[in-house]
C-alpha cells in the first residue's frame, strides 16, 4: 500500500526548521464570545466573555504539553482555536512557521487541517450514533483524500482499529454497541485515521473509570511513539497530567500562568496559583498530612476578569500592584515561564 | 458491648431491579456497618452499587427496584420493616443525604430561604420565623457570607460550590445522626472542592455525626475517613481501617484500582491496568464477580461465591486466595520522592 505522504500534493510547511522551531507557537491568543442583548429590532454586544484572554504558549515536536486548569479557564477554546473550529478574536497561531489564520486555498486548508486533530472529551455525545464505525472512521478520508479508493479506505480503516485495541468486526457495529473506553478509542482511531503530526487531547479520560481510564493512558503512549506524535493534552486531574506530559502550561481565567517541564511544577512550584492547585488536591495516602491552602472565594467571571493579575483576589501573596499590573508570561529559569509580580522562585 | 456502637448495620441486602431487559442484581448481598460518630468511605466505580446502596438505606428506589431481602438495622429498629409514616420521620431528621449534584439538588423556581425553611419547620417542628433563624445560623457555619442577604436568592445566583454548601447546611440544620454524602464533591473544582471537603470535615467533628462518604476518588477518602468499604459489581470486596486498606489491600481488585491510578508521588512511564469493562450487573459473572478481569483467578473463582475471610483489627476480604496472594504496594518510590521533596 501507498503511504498517506504520497497523496499530499502541496508543500506547504517547506520553511519550517524542526531543529529550532516549535511546531506549534500561540502568540497573545484571544478569543472573546460576545454576549448581546436582543432587543426589538437589533441586538448589541452588552459584555464579552474573555474565555481565551492573551494566551502564549508553544509546543514542541514529539512532545506532550499538559494544559491543566479549572473548568472555564479556556483550556478547551484554546484547543478549538488550534484545530480552527473557532476564529481567533486577536493573536495569531503558527503552525510549522505558517499563520493558519491568513488567508489560504481550500487545498492549503485541508492541509493544514489534515496535520492537526483532535479528540474530544465525551465519547458518548463525540461519535454520531446513526453511523457505522466503519463510516465514522472513513470519513477523514472522504474529506482529505477524496481520489482514494474505496478499498484502500477499508483496510485503511481496519489497520487503524487495530491500532487501538479493537478489532476488524467492530467495523460493523454503531457507537452504542462501545463501551466508554471502547468509544474513547474510536475516538482517537478517528483523529489519528489520516495520520497527523499533533492532536488535542481535550479530556479524553475525564469521562471514564479509573480502572478503563489507565488502559486509555497507556494507549496514547503506545500510540504516541509508534506514529511520532505531539500531544497537547488537556485534564483538570493534575495526577493525570503529571503521568502523560513532559511539561505542563497551567491556565486560570484565560491565561497562562506558569509553563515549565513537568518535574519543575512538582519541585519548583513558582507560581501561587500552581501551589495552591497542588495542595488542593486529595492524595490517596492517608499517611500524608498537608497543610494546605485553601483558596477563599470562586473562580471570578470571565466577563468581568479582575485588573491586574487575574489571580490576585484570591492570592495569598498579592499586593498593591497585583490588582493594577498585568504580570507578563517571563521566563525566570530556562524553560521555566511564570507571569507573576512575587513568584515563589 | 459491640452492638451498640454501630448506628448503621447493614446485613446481606439485596436490591434488584426490574426493567424490560432483565433483572439487574444491583446490590447481591451486601454487608457494611458505620459506628457513631464515625466517618465511613464506600468505594468503587461507576455503577458497582455505592449510590444504590444509600438509596436502599433511606427507601428511596425508583419504583422498579426492591430491596427484596437482607436487615438495615439504625439505632436498634431495621429501616426495612418500618411502615412509610416512621420511615418519613427518619429522613432528613435522622438520617440526611447530600446528593452528587448540586446543580439539580435545588429547585430552580424557589428561593433558597424556602426550600430551607420547610424541611426545617417541618422536622424540627417550629414556626417559619425560628426556622429562618436556623437556616441562616446554620447557612453561615458552612461559610457563606452575608447568610442573611443571600437566603433570600434564587439556586441560580449561587455558584457549584456554594450549592453545595447549601446543600450541607439544609441537610445539617436538622441536625441529623448519620449524614450520607453521594459523591459531595464530584461536580466542583478542585479548589472548590477542598473548600468544600474541609466544611465537610470541620461539620462532622463539630458535631460528632457519623457519615457515609459515597465517592470514586481514592484521594478524597483517604483523607477524609476512617474506615473504608470497597465496591465491586454489586458487592463489597474488602473492608476495613482506611490506612491499612490504603497501604496494604488484600483484594486483588483493590490492588488493581490503586494502581492503575496516576499518582503525584509515584514515577512511573506505565499504568497497571485492569483488563476489560465494569461488568454489567444484568447478566453479572458467576462465582466472584471479579474474576474475568482477575490475573490470580483459578477455576473455583468462577465456580463459588467467595467467602468473607475476617482477619486483623476488623477487616474482611471476600476472596478465595487472599491467604496466598501477596499484594503490597510498592512504597519504595513513594518514599524516595519524598525524601526529594524534603531536601528542596
Amino acid at each position: 500500500m501507498t503511504t498517506l505522504e504520497e497523496y499530499e500534493t502541496i508543500d506547504l510547511f517547506s520553511n519550517w526548521d524542526q531543529k529550532t522551531q516549535p511546531i506549534i507557537t500561540i502568540d497573545n491568543l484571544k478569543k472573546w464570545f460576545p454576549v448581546s442583548q436582543q432587543s426589538v429590532l437589533f441586538s448589541r454586544v452588552v459584555a464579552n466573555i474573555k474565555a481565551v484572554d492573551g494566551v502564549n504558549l508553544f509546543l514542541n515536536k514529539g512532545e506532550t504539553l499538559g494544559l491543566v486548569g479549572e473548568s472555564g479557564c479556556g483550556k478547551s477554546t484554546t484547543a478549538r482555536v488550534i484545530v480552527k473550529l473557532e476564529k481567533p478574536t486577536e493573536g495569531s497561531i503558527y503552525f510549522k512557521g505558517i499563520d493558519i489564520f491568513q488567508p489560504m486555498s481550500r487545498e492549503e486548508e485541508l492541509a493544514v487541517k489534515r496535520q492537526l486533530q483532535m479528540v474530544f472529551q465525551d465519547p458518548y455525545s463525540s461519535l454520531n450514533p446513526r453511523r457505522m464505525v466503519l463510516d465514522l472512521i472513513k470519513e477523514p478520508f472522504d474529506i482529505h483524500y477524496p481520489d482514494m479508493l474505496y478499498e484502500e479506505k477499508e483496510s485503511r480503516v481496519l489497520e487503524i482499529l487495530a491500532k487501538v485495541g479493537l478489532e476488524d468486526y467492530h467495523a460493523l457495529r454503531y457507537p452504542h454497541e462501545f463501551s466508554g473506553g471502547q468509544r474513547q478509542r474510536l475516538g482517537i482511531a478517528r483523529a489519528l485515521a489520516i495520520h497527523p503530526e499533533v492532536i488535542l487531547l481535550d479530556e479524553p479520560v475525564s469521562a471514564l473509570d479509573v480502572s478503563v481510564q489507565a488502559q486509555i493512558l497507556n494507549l496514547l503512549h503506545d500510540l504516541q511513539k509508534d506514529f511520532d506524535l505531539t500531544f497537547m493534552f488537556i485534564a483538570h486531574d493534575l495526577s493525570v497530567i503529571k503521568h502523560v506530559s513532559d511539561r505542563v502550561a497551567v491556565m486560570y481565567l484565560g491565561k497562562i500562568m506558569e509553563m515549565c517541564p513537568t518535574g519543575e511544577l512538582f519541585r519548583k512550584t513558582a507560581h501561587p496559583y500552581s501551589v495552591s492547585l497542588l495542595s488542593a488536591i486529595p492524595r490517596p495516602d492517608p499517611r500524608i498530612k498537608m497543610d494546605r491552602i485553601i483558596l477563599e472565594g470562586d473562580v471570578p467571571s470571565a466577563i468581568n476578569p479582575p485588573t491586574g493579575c487575574p489571580f490576585h483576589p484570591r492570592c495569598y501573596k498579592a499586593q498593591e500592584i497585583c490588582s493594577k499590573v498585568t504580570p507578563q508570561l517571563e521566563e525566570l529559569e530556562p524553560n521555566h515561564y511564570v507571569s507573576c509580580h512575587f513568584p515563589e522562585i | 458491648m459491640a452492638q451498640n456502637k454501630k448506628i448503621l448495620d447493614a446485613r446481606n441486602i439485596y436490591t434488584y431491579f426490574y426493567t424490560e431487559s432483565g433483572v439487574v442484581e444491583a446490590l447481591d448481598g451486601v454487608s457494611f456497618d458505620v459506628n457513631y460518630g464515625e466517618p465511613v468511605g464506600i468505594v468503587g466505580e461507576s455503577g458497582c452499587g455505592k449510590t444504590v446502596t444509600a438509596h436502599s438505606t433511606l427507601r428511596i428506589l425508583p419504583k422498579n427496584g426492591k430491596t427484596v431481602a437482607g436487615d438495615i438495622i439504625y439505632k436498634g429498629v431495621n429501616l426495612l420493616d418500618l411502615p412509610d409514616l416512621q420511615m418519613r420521620r427518619i429522613r432528613g431528621k435522622e438520617i440526611a443525604m447530600i446528593f452528587q449534584d448540586p446543580m439539580t439538588s435545588l429547585n430552580p423556581i424557589f428561593k433558597v430561604s424556602d426550600q430551607m425553611t420547610e424541611v426545617i419547620a417541618l422536622h424540627r417542628k417550629c414556626n417559619k420565623k425560628e426556622a429562618l433563624e436556623i437556616a441562616i445560623e446554620t447557612l453561615d457555619q458552612v461559610g457563606i457570607s452575608e447568610a442573611e442577604k443571600r437566603i433570600t436568592d434564587y439556586p441560580h445566583q449561587f455558584s457549584g460550590g456554594m450549592r453545595q454548601r447549601i446543600l450541607i447546611a439544609r441537610a445539617l440544620a436538622l441536625q441529623p445522626s448519620l449524614l450520607i454524602a453521594d459523591e459531595p464533591t464530584t461536580a466542583l473544582d478542585v479548589t472548590i472542592q477542598a473548600q468544600v471537603l474541609e466544611i465537610i470535615k470541620e461539620m462532622q467533628k463539630k458535631l460528632g455525626l457519623a457519615m457515609m462518604l459515597i465517592t470514586h476518588n481514592l484521594g478524597v477518602v483517604a483523607e477524609t475517613t476512617k474506615r473504608v468499604h470497597i465496591f465491586y459489581g454489586g458487592r463489597v470486596v474488602e473492608s476495613g481501617p482506611t490506612e491499612e486498606i490504603f497501604l496494604d489491600p488484600k483484594h486483588p481488585y483493590t490492588y488493581a484500582l490503586f494502581e492503575s491510578i496516576p499518582s503525584l508521588e509515584k514515577d512511573k512511564t506505565r499504568l497497571e491496568t485492569i483488563p476489560g469493562n465494569v461488568p454489567r450487573l444484568i447478566n453479572p459473572p458467576k462465582g466472584c464477580r471479579f474474576h474475568p478481569r482477575c490475573k490470580y483467578a483459578t477455576e473455583i473463582c468462577s465456580r463459588v461465591r467467595p467467602p468473607e475471610f475476617k482477619f486483623g483489627k476488623g477487616r474482611r476480604v471476600a476472596c478465595h486466595h487472599f491467604e496466598e496472594l501477596d499484594l503490597h504496594i510498592d512504597m519504595e518510590s513513594i518514599r524516595e520522592s519524598k525524601a526529594i521533596k524534603e531536601e528542596a
